[in-house]
Parts: structure tokens; sequence; C-alpha cells
């Protein structure tokens, strides 16, 4: 049996997501615009673009891209990241390399990188790369550097090489840190998957999107935003339930009531 | 005074008949003179006096070996002024084996650097640490440090903390699980293994990083300042069960601290550190008898004459003006 107050906690995100489509809905009705369909009328639309075949198979290649984008990113990030917690001269290094890139929207290289590479896949996957990498190496950088010298120390005394400290001491202790980056990572992928497609149009999800609102087809428009929010929250909820798992010994045992609950 | 006096009359006795009689009645008897001495003479007289019979020689009874020599050994930090900072200054330092050896000094006074550069944590910018005859490159895990701070990996549970030394020694999974279990046992949290670092008090984890490090059997424990975080009850609780394990196996211990009631409790032998730079000021023998209950030692006037006695040298060279 439910206590009223976790009955609350679980409607609370079904509230939401009801709340807004009804102010979507009266918003649309009472604007009567063209360009703005209503709530029902987009999400009518989105069985005709699922039931796509053609349309299935962009967003598939979307997700792909953007899978492999991200898992490169992950994959080269960390490493980088845990050294130049670790030693000095290494973040010296690559610090102000990181500073110049961080700010620049990844979407702005796309032009060049088109250039050098093509329209294809390389070039958009390449750009969700560095879309994610930043704030990965970024929070393990952070991780690493608060990772305490006497958990290292003890490692060593127990004959851990300076290798082994760094995949068995010091990745496990920034891990909830490392996350932390992976998460914001994932919906930077997503961001960056969209926008790239935006800018060569090809195939994918941002494909769809794009060529529907140069059609004046507003409801697949809308219809195409709210799959790709579905997939940003579907895939959020997946990383965060892993996560939970991963690092469940960094987690308050004992849930204190928020100030404000 | 006279309190003391008075314990020491009703309490003397007891003590005194542990095959260590000697040396205790012929402590007694000092004590009886300096506290005489003390009521007539003043400060500084009184204390050189007392430092003469502190150093003399350790009434061991079988010659003990070295285990750990510390030779001219100095330290240099460079602090954020880009100035240098001489944090230890020529020590030079003999452990004997088995002994319970205390370095005890103000903060600021290198103590732990001491104890840094035993562990092979940190070099010194010149002369050496040996231990067995060998010089002291890095750490090793004949040298098992306890810190302040616990360090515990906080994804390990207990036994997994535990087991980590052992398993990275190559012992095997059920071994090294058995081992620690035993161990855990040991330092009083059977029932706490699956419980991961963050849900432990403070005592409670130093428990498991005293247990952590004894579990990959180090020939010298480096303590620093392991109960320095602690309130007072847990921290007289850990100091009576330390004294208690080290009793049963008498591994070298090399314990930093600033409590003088700590280290007298415990040690063999307390080395005292001033400040600015780190020297060593006197090494003083702890000729109390042993196994050490506390009920008893506090009430025991050698006891007490030991800690007032180290306090007032430390009172001594701060009232000597700066130092630095």
């Amino acid at each position: 049996m439910m206590t009223p107050a976790a009955l609350t906690k679980r409607a609370a995100p079904v509230l939401a997501c009801i709340g807004l489509l009804a102010v979507w809905q009266v918003a649309s009705l009472a604007l009567k615009n063209d360009s703005f369909p209503t709530a029902i009328e987009a999400v009518r639309a989105i069985p005709d673009i699922l039931g796509d075949k053609e349309s299935l198979l962009n967003i598939l290649a979307s997700l792909r891209r953007m899978a492999i984008g991200f898992g490169v990113a992950v994959l080269v990030s960390i490493p980088l990241g845990l050294l130049m917690g670790r030693s000095r001269s290494i973040a010296a290094f690559f610090n102000p390399l990181l500073m110049v890139i961080y700010p620049v929207p990844k979407a702005a290289l796309m032009p060049i990188i088109m250039l050098w590479l093509g329209v294809g896949d390389v070039t958009k996957t390449l750009v969700i790369f560095l879309g994610v990498s930043l704030p990965v190496i970024y929070h393990s950088f952070e991780g690493a550097k608060a990772v305490e010298e006497k958990m290292l120390w003890s490692g060593a005394a127990m004959g851990l090489s300076p290798a082994q400290r760094l995949v068995r001491i010091v990745l496990p202790a920034a891990l909830p840190e490392i996350l932390t980056g992976c998460r914001t990572g994932l919906v930077l992928a997503l961001i960056t998957m969209i926008t790239s497609e935006m800018i060569a149009r090809q195939s994918g999800a941002g494909n769809i999107l794009f060529n529907a609102l140069d059609m004046g087809q507003y409801d697949t428009v809308f219809a195409m935003i709210i799959i790709v929010g579905a997939m940003g929250i579907f895939l959020d909820a997946l990383f965060e339930r892993a996560r939970a798992r991963l690092v469940r010994w960094s987690e308050p045992q004992f849930d204190m009531p928020l100030s404000f609950s | 005074m006279k309190a003391r006096q008075n314990g020491r009359g009703s309490n003397d006795a007891p003590h005194v008949c542990e095959g260590d009689g000697l040396s205790g009645r012929f402590l007694a008897k000092l004590v009886l003179l300096n506290v005489r001495a003390s009521e007539t003479r003043y400060g500084m007289t009184v204390v050189a006096a007392r430092s003469s019979e502190w150093m003399r020689p350790v009434t061991s009874q079988e010659p003990a070996s070295a285990i750990i020599e510390i030779d001219r050994v100095s330290q240099v930090f460079q602090t954020s002024a880009r100035k240098d900072h001489l944090a230890l200054s020529d020590i030079s330092l003999t452990i004997e084996e088995g002994a319970f050896v205390s370095i005890l000094g103000p903060s600021g006074c290198g103590k732990s650097t001491l104890l840094y550069i035993v562990g092979g944590f940190v070099s010194p910018t010149s002369g050496m640490a040996k231990i067995k005859g060998h010089a002291i490159t890095g750490p090793g895990p004949d040298r098992g440090p306890v810190f302040q701070e616990f360090a515990l990996f906080p994804w390990k549970t207990v036994l997994g903390n535990v087991m980590y030394g052992p398993r990275q020694q190559g012992v095997r999974a059920a071994e090294a699980e058995a081992q620690s279990r035993a161990l855990i046992e040991m330092v009083g949290l059977k029932g706490f293994e699956s419980f991961y670092p963050k849900e432990l008090s403070g005592g409670m984890k130093q428990r498991v990083a005293l247990a952590r490090t004894l579990a990959y059997h180090p020939e010298v424990l480096l303590m620093d300042e392991p109960f320095g975080a602690l309130d007072a009850h847990t921290r007289t609780r850990l100091q009576n069960d330390l004294l208690t394990i080290w009793e049963r196996d008498r591994k070298t211990v090399l314990f930093v601290t600033h409590s003088v009631d700590e280290a007298v409790f415990l040690s063999d032998k307390v080395v005292m550190m001033s400040k600015s730079p780190g020297r060593i000021r006197q090494v003083i023998d702890i000729d109390l008898p042993r196994p050490r209950r506390r009920n008893e030692l506090l009430l025991d006037p050698r006891y007490q004459k030991y800690v007032v006695d180290i306090e007032r040298m430390f009172d001594e060279s701060d009232e000597a003006g700066p130092v630095s």
C-alpha cells in the first residue's frame, strides 16, 4: 500500500507531462496560428513517423551515430581527465587547449569538418564526440583531483603500481563525478546529434524535422520534437538507473527529509 | 603535588612486582626525590636533573636489533611565497624491532613528514631512511600506514577493504576472506562486514583502517595521528584496543601524535620534537610495566610524572621565546 506522499512522488512526472500538453493545447487553440499545431495534432502525427520505415531507419541511424560518438568520447575522455587530475604537467598541457575548445559551439566547427571529411557519418559522429568529450573530461579531471592522496598511499603500501592505482583507486573513487559528466555528455550527444543533422542534411532524425519545417508540415515538426524529447527522457532515465547501481556506495544510506518536502 | 604523592603511596606496590620490579622500584624512588625537589626548586634546574635520568640507556632484557634507521634526514618544502621552509632538520633516529615508538610534538614540527619519509611516500631532501639495512626508496607492504583521515576505499565494503591488501599480495580469495573476517572480528566489527565506509562512525572507520593494514602483515605499523579525529571516548577505547592487539604480536609501531597522555600511555619510547625547524628535542624511555591497563596506569604516579614532565618541557620551549 502506497502512502499519499509516495503516490504524489510517483504521479508527479506524469502530471507534469499532462500539464505541459494541456497548456500547449490551450495556447495553440487561443493563438490559431498555422505554424503552431495543437498538442493533439502533434501527438497524432507520431504514429505516422514511427510507422514509416524510412523515418524509422533515419532515426536509428541517428541513434547509432550518437552511440558511437558518445561511446568513443567517454572511452577517450575518462582516461585523459583522470591523468590530468593526477598529473600537474599533463593538466598544464591540456588545460589551455580545452579552454580554447570549450566555449566554441561544436556545430560552428561543422562546416570546416564537412570540408575535410564530407557530409557523411564521420563528420556527424566527430561533432557528437567533441560535444560529449568536454564535460566528461572536465568532470573526470575534477573527480580525479579530489581523490585523497592518502588513499593512493594506502594502495601504494599494498604494492599497487602507479598504473594500477590510476585504474583501481582513482577511477572508482572518481566514478560518481565521472558519471555526472557522462550524464551531461549524454544530453549533449542528443543535442549535437540533431544540430549536426540540421547542418549536414542527409539522413537522421534532425533531417526529418527540418525537412518537414521546410515543407510547412508543422504537426510533423512538433511530433519530431516530442520524439526527440522522449528519447532524451528515456536515455537519461536508463543512464540514471545504471549510475545509481554503480555508485550505490556513495549515496547516503538513510534518506534525510529535505527542508521543503 | 599532595594528591599525586598520595596516589603513589596507595598504588605503588601492585605495580612493581611484574618481572620489572627492580626498575620500577628504582623509578618510584626517583619520583619521590623529584617530587620533593620540585617543591623546593624552580623549573629549569629540576628539569635538567630529570632529563639526565631519562636519557640513561634502555634497561631491556634482550638486545633488540634496529629495524628502522633514520640517518641525518632533512626536508625542505617550498612555501607559496617561494621561500624554503625547513620542515625537518638533521634527524637521526633508530627504532628497534618490536618497539612502540611515539613521535610527539606540536603541529607543524614535521612529525608526520618524518613518518611519510619512513613510509616512502615522501623522499627526504637530504639524508636517508633505512629499513632492515635497505634504503627506503618508495612505499612497500613491509610498512603499513594508518592515517588520521582513515583513507578507506569508499566503494568497497568493510570486508572488501580488509581483503584488498592480501588479494593484491596474491593470497587466494577464500584464504584472504577467512583471514580478513578474523581480523574484522579482532577489531570488534563482527557483523559489519558488508557495510560501506559511509555507513560507519569515525571510530569504526579507524578500526577498519587498522584491520586493513594489519591484513597484509606489515613489519612496521606507521600510525599518523590515527585517533586525532575521534571524540575523547572513542579515542580512549581505540587506544586500549590498539594496545591489546599490539601486545599479542608486538609489531614495531611508529606512532605520531600531539597528545602527551596518548604517547606515554602507549609507548616504550617517546621522541619529543620541536618546531621550526623540526628537530628531535629529547628521546624519553617510558619505563612502565606491560601489559598496561588504563585504569591502573592513570593512577600510577610514574605515569603521571612522565606526562607532567613532558608537558613542562614543551611549555618551557614555548616560553623560551620565539623559536622560528
